[in-house]
């Protein structure tokens, strides 16, 4: 007759398990690793200008002031799809700013003008509000500095614009300056097939 | 005009009068008694505040509204549920396509309202719940520009439907059938009598005035029908992080707000000068 399964027993296979399968994944990783198969990733929910619930603060500029790439490879990124294409979109106005004779504010945010608007369909001369409006992003000038994922978080904004590494322009250093600065630890590694702004 | 708080009722938990995770819709009878649409329930309270009464929903709901007969009308992902006063469910009204997400609803000239937050619109329908027509969507955006997601409006003491639309900075009037007629606000980051940011005001109710309430930074406000701002009512005691907070008036001018984050109904009063 077989000895009776206890609950030791089966917390010691569970227990075990765990270890193996936390051995196994760290290996997994660290071979990864060795082999180029990781890379630096922002994590949106943790980066300060992304991550829910913090308001009314300064945007953090690490990225663009900490990366040893001219300019920095992070970029902001807007997902089209979460976008709500606002006649009056924070991330591209300074919504502070005096409102002009179209009722529109009179300033941009971006300190380098890297954001452009345009109507989407037949612009509407007299009222822009009766237009969809598309706001596109010039990798170009865009040094990843925040302001505008900043100011498009919710609840102000849909939380569209998230900060993105580049991969043409990331080095792949394998102690990310940004990281080592980043107070949020939101610059994490990830397997490359997990990554979610793909190689560029 | 000047507003203060008078009370607050709810708040985050399980226990009896709170809410657990959300608090989507406010109504107000005319007897005073507060209705909530939280998590899938529906909750009463007295006009002190008191829990009189809770039910269950099929589903988790997003607005309520309360018909002259008392029927309570709960708006909901692709169906309106109507109960009477008691809890018992009377009917529902199934519409994958034109009830999408039931927001809000009203009632004009026997008709029922429902705000569908999906197709950006109000869908009039009959008492029996036929379908009769779209108001909001006759414009160059096929609809009102909703990017909090959802569609508010209220309707005043002549039938006229006064509906937020958040993307336009404005709150705009149509008649039921549908016609645009005008609207009041406009655009501004740092005038409290403008609307901010890139979309609001996200809910409004109507009485004698016309309530509305804004996020980022949240607040209640209160206008004339000529679009005067007549009174911060309140902002600082919202979380900051609150939006689409439902907004309610009874007959004697209280204010009703939902703070969606602290899940807290806020109650307000004019201040007699």
């Amino acid at each position: 007759m077989s000895e009776p399964f206890t609950r030791r027993d089966l917390l010691h296979k569970v227990g075990r398990g765990t270890v193996l399968a936390t051995l196994g994944g760290g290996a997994a990783f660290l071979v990864q690793k060795a082999h180029g198969q990781v890379v630096w990733q922002v994590d949106a929910a943790r980066c300060l200008n992304s991550r829910l619930g913090v308001v009314g603060v300064e945007a953090c500029n690490l990225c663009t002031t900490e990366c040893v790439v001219e300019l920095s490879a992070v970029r902001a990124v807007n997902e089209y799809s979460r976008c709500g294409r606002c006649n009056i979109c924070p991330a591209y106005f300074n919504i502070t700013s005096a409102v002009d004779e179209r009722g529109l504010p009179s300033e941009k945010l971006c300190p380098r003008d890297a954001i452009t608007r345009k109507p989407i369909g037949k612009a509407d001369p007299e009222d822009p509000a009766n237009n969809f409006y598309e706001y596109l992003i010039d990798e170009e000038k865009c040094d990843g500095c925040g302001k505008c994922v900043m100011q498009c978080k919710e609840p102000l904004g849909l939380g569209s614009i998230v900060l993105r590494i580049r991969y043409n322009r990331c080095v792949d250093c394998n102690r990310c300056a940004i990281s080592k600065a980043c107070p949020k630890d939101a610059l994490i590694q990830v397997p490359v097939r997990s990554q979610n702004g793909g190689r560029a | 005009m000047q507003y203060r708080r008078v009370a607050a009722i709810g708040g985050k938990g399980t226990g009896p009068g709170q809410f657990a995770t959300s608090l989507r819709g406010l109504a107000v009878d005319p007897g005073g008694n507060i209705y909530a649409a939280n998590d899938s329930q529906i909750t009463i309270f007295d006009a002190a505040g008191r829990l009189r009464r809770r039910w269950s929903t099929s589903q988790p709901v997003h607005s309520v509204a309360v018909a002259g007969d008392g029927a309570v009308y709960a708006g909901q992902i692709g169906q309106i549920e109507i109960f009477d006063g008691a809890g018992k469910l009377l009917r529902t009204w199934h519409d994958q396509t034109l009830l999408w997400r039931v927001t809000a609803i009203g009632f004009v000239d026997g008709d029922v309202l429902a705000g569908d937050a999906m197709g950006r619109a109000i869908r009039r329908f009959d008492s029996g719940g036929k379908f009769r027509n779209n108001i909001g969507t006759d414009n160059p955006l096929n609809g009102l520009a909703v990017p909090n997601g959802i569609v508010d409006f209220g309707v005043d003491g002549h039938g006229i439907i006064h509906a937020a639309n958040p993307g336009k900075h404005r709150v705009e009037r149509y008649t039921a059938a549908g016609e645009l007629l005008g609207h009041i606000g406009q655009f501004h980051g740092t005038d409290p009598a403008g609307f901010g940011g890139c979309c609001n005001p996200t809910n409004v109710a109507v009485r004698d005035r016309i309530y509305v309430t804004e996020k980022a930074g949240p607040r209640a406000k209160v206008y004339n029908f000529n679009g005067e701002l007549e009174a911060v009512i309140a902002a600082d005691v919202f979380d900051a992080n609150c939006k689409n907070m439902s907004i309610a008036v009874d007959r004697r001018g209280r204010v009703y707000v939902a703070d969606t984050v602290k899940l807290t109904i806020f109650i307000f009063e004019k201040v007699a000068v």
